[in-house]
């Protein structure tokens, strides 16, 4: 076994390469900050930008093949992007993008060649933004009720109908979503996937407020909508898949989503809190002094560490292409509860001064604040930490009478 | 990155289930969890023969040398039994002891004969006021001449009744650390006694000392004081080892309890069908996998010859909670039949108590880790 990703001398080299190339690009003033909701349309603007420099050398999705606008790297180098990357604070893409990151890879499985080539280089080189827009107020967990519906109409479909939780700040190019086709059909055979333009008249983006805005995985949102599509007209070109193929269409983004690509990421709050309990103290001796929040502190690196072992498991069953079964979902469950057992800790070890923002009183500038927030919305997006363990007995062949397999990602 | 077994590794693995499965079936663990030593003549001389009490010794005392992941193949394995009896106690932790404390004439008089199962090597540290910090090591060796004379008592120790030689930390100075001193006592000896105790201990005894006397070369290393350092370094290893043990004896609950929710109907239905019994079934998946990783990075980190202090406490904190989490969720799962003997459950709920407090409690090893990281 190793745990660690051993690299060759070419792929020190394209370290050197990416580091220069970042330290050109990366803008001198990017700012984080503590609440996504902060993040300012100019900052927001400066990702975009350098999400469309990293794409147009095939850097923002390097994974994905070049002939759709990816790098056509491996695992290894895409890695030292990431890591390379992570020493900026960014992730790949420096913005919210659920739905490039989940879209892409259903329309590379189930894309037809011509809208391979039409809807994937937009969105793998940065040009688009991309929301996906799954969950409606009839459709939560059960994701397979949706209502919203598509009617063919000559060389179109008219979508009308409402999606919940949608999103991020300052808008997106492109939507894609999970529509009702054929409402006499069966449960999982009546659904349709479409690519939407954002700017096709009768869609409107409504701001919903929320505790906070979560996402699974990626750049956090900042801020959650409600569409409406009111007699949207989209061309059929737009219908990945096949009409009435669109669950399968989603089994490939609900697999990333429900945790099946892993996760190679350190938890920052969780190493900011133990590094503020070692450096701060009260009472005159380090927090890190206290028996009590010493134990505190044992329990959230054992916590973060579980998770980040499960991470970088399921990462390696995906990208070595090994056989997966429950490990995706349990990824999932466990990081969200993981998420929510840390705040409480850190509100234990920590008192009220993790539920303030305030300048003069406020850890971290209020970093613990938003953690607070963010792990209880935290808990639903993706799939709710239940949806996750019905998933995972299903997969362990306890659910149904059949064993249910792992989306597929290629 | 590859966290596959090596060829080599999926070999030893399929040759060591298959031994257990034929040396070591459920029948044969409920007769061996009942008697003092939980092995028999027999099983010793065929793991030794497969080169299995040698894993780690090196080849020049007689050993397989191999890596410590390739031995945690081996009792993960052996936990998947769950087979009791003393072999981690003689070919890990003992064999260690002797690896970084003996002198050469000692390496060369014991670990051949630990591969080989003719010796069986019990390790005596904790006494009547429990711990595994050295403060607990109050055993007194007096040295009178040639010899040590100790008086005293050796509580919990797992494995003495198959040992023909007990390394035990005794007392030779009042420095907490620097006063302990391992001593090779050879059993039988006269004024040693060992005795089971009653219970749900299983291969777990009382040492008791009256008037026992110790030639001086039995010191391990020839050095007084050196016993505390040669430990650590002996349990750091020794523990990844136990940890893979739990690993499989958590991976065989959780494979029984999700058999048994397969094929138990009640209401009409597979009893899997429930969540509130797919509940169990994934906490103690969770818990298996958490036991898993942690102990595979620690494996890792020894054979690659990186710092592993922190990563060893953590496994250690993680499997032994999720080993009795484990058969405590595959006792909901079962219910009655769980606890009929002839079932097998029992074997492991009784080895996760058992193992639990062995090397250090959870609570040792968090406190532990709080210091391997600095803090």
């Amino acid at each position: 076994m190793d745990f660690e990703v051993t690299y060759t001398p070419e792929q020190e080299a394209f370290r050197a390469e990416v580091r220069a190339w970042l330290a050109a690009n990366v803008p001198p003033d990017l700012e984080e900050p503590v609440d996504p909701a902060h993040l300012s349309y100019e900052q927001y603007g400066k990702r975009r930008e350098l999400g469309r420099k990293l794409g147009a050398k095939g850097w923002l999705y390097p994974t994905y093949p070049p002939e759709y606008g990816g790098g056509g790297l491996s695992v290894d180098f895409a890695l030292i992007l990431e890591e390379e990357l992570d020493r900026y604070g960014l992730h790949l893409p420096p913005y919210y993008d659920s739905g490039g990151r989940l879209g892409a890879a259903s329309i590379l499985v189930w894309g037809s060649e011509e809208q391979k080539r039409y809807f994937l280089p937009p969105m793998l080189t940065g040009q688009w933004r991309t929301w996906q827009l799954l969950s409606e107020p009839g459709a939560g967990s059960d994701l397979a009720a949706v209502q919203t519906r598509a009617v063919r109409d000559g060389d179109h479909y008219v979508i009308n109908g409402q999606k919940i939780f949608i999103g991020s700040l300052h808008g997106c190019e492109m939507m894609w979503t999970l529509v009702v086709t054929d409402p006499e059909a069966p449960r999982h055979h009546n659904l349709s996937w479409f690519m939407i333009p954002a700017d096709l008249p009768g869609i409107e983006v409504r701001p919903m407020e929320l505790l906070t805005a979560g996402g699974e995985g990626g750049a956090s949102p900042g801020l959650k909508h409600t569409v409406f599509f009111d007699n949207v007209r989209v061309p059929a070109f737009h219908l990945i898949g096949g009409e009435n193929n669109g669950w399968k269409v989603a089994t490939t983004h609900l697999e990333l989503e429900h945790g099946g690509g892993g996760l190679i990421r350190r938890h920052r709050v969780a190493e900011r809190f133990l590094e503020y309990c070692l450096t701060t103290k009260r009472h005159g001796v380090p927090l890190s002094q206290d028996p009590d929040v010493r134990d505190d502190m044992v329990e959230v690196y054992i916590k973060k560490e579980i998770v980040r072992l499960l991470g970088l498991r399921t990462y390696w069953l995906s990208h070595a292409n090994r056989p997966r079964s429950y490990e995706g979902p349990q990824l999932s469950y466990c990081r969200k509860v993981t998420n929510l057992e840390i705040a409480e800790i850190i509100l234990r070890a920590l008192g009220p001064y993790t539920l303030t923002t305030d300048p003069a009183w406020a850890p971290l500038a209020g970093l613990l604040e938003h953690f607070q927030r963010a792990a209880v919305v935290g808990l639903h997006p993706g799939g709710t930490t239940d949806i996750q363990k019905v998933v995972m007995a299903r997969r362990l062949g306890i659910g149904r009478t059949v064993r249910e397999e792992a989306g597929r990602l290629r | 990155m590859d966290l596959s077994l090596s060829d080599a590794q999926e070999l030893l693995k399929a040759s060591v289930a298959h031994f257990v499965q034929q040396e070591c079936p459920k029948e044969v663990l409920l007769a061996l969890e009942m008697t003092p030593t939980g092995t028999t003549p027999q099983l010793m001389r065929k793991m030794a023969e497969l080169g299995w009490l040698g894993i780690l010794i090196p080849e020049a005392y007689g050993g397989a040398g191999r890596s410590f992941t390739d031995a945690a193949v081996l009792f993960e394995e052996l936990g998947k039994g769950p087979v009791c009896g003393p072999y981690f106690t003689s070919s890990v932790l003992g064999a260690l002891l002797v690896l970084h404390g003996g002198s050469e004439e000692q390496k060369r008089a014991l670990l051949p004969q630990v591969a080989r199962g003719t010796c069986v090597l019990g390790v005596a540290v904790t006494e009547a006021d429990y711990g595994w910090q050295p403060q607990a090591v109050q055993l007194r060796a007096h040295r009178q001449g040639d010899h040590y004379r100790l008086s005293g008592v050796k509580l919990f120790v797992h494995d003495a009744q198959a040992a023909t030689h007990l390394l035990c930390a005794v007392r030779t100075g009042d420095d907490p650390r620097g006063g302990i001193t391992l001593l090779v006592v050879e059993v039988p000896t006269a004024g040693l006694t060992v005795r089971s105790l009653p219970g749900w201990m299983g291969q777990v005894d009382e040492v008791r000392f009256e008037q026992v006397q110790v030639p001086a070369t039995a010191v391990l290393g020839g050095v007084e004081g050196r016993g505390w350092d040669v430990l650590e370094a002996a349990a750091l290893q020794a523990i990844p080892i136990l940890c893979a043990y739990k690993v499989g004896s958590c991976q065989a609950v959780v494979d029984m309890a999700l058999a048994y929710s397969r094929t138990r109907v009640q209401f009409g239905q597979p009893i899997g069908r429930f969540q509130r019994v797919q509940d169990h079934i994934i906490a103690m998946v969770n818990h298996l996998d958490a036991a898993r990783w942690t102990t595979y990075e620690a494996l890792w980190k020894l054979d690659s010859g990186r710092p592993a202090a922190a990563s060893v406490h953590l496994a250690k904190a993680v499997t032994s909670e999720a080993y009795v989490k484990v058969c405590d969720g595959a006792h909901e799962v079962h219910a009655g039949v769980g606890v009929m003997r002839e079932y097998g459950l029992t074997l492991h709920t009784q080895r996760s108590r058992a193992l639990y407090h062995l090397l250090g409690d959870p609570r040792t090893h968090r406190r532990r880790l709080a210091d391997a990281l600095g803090w």
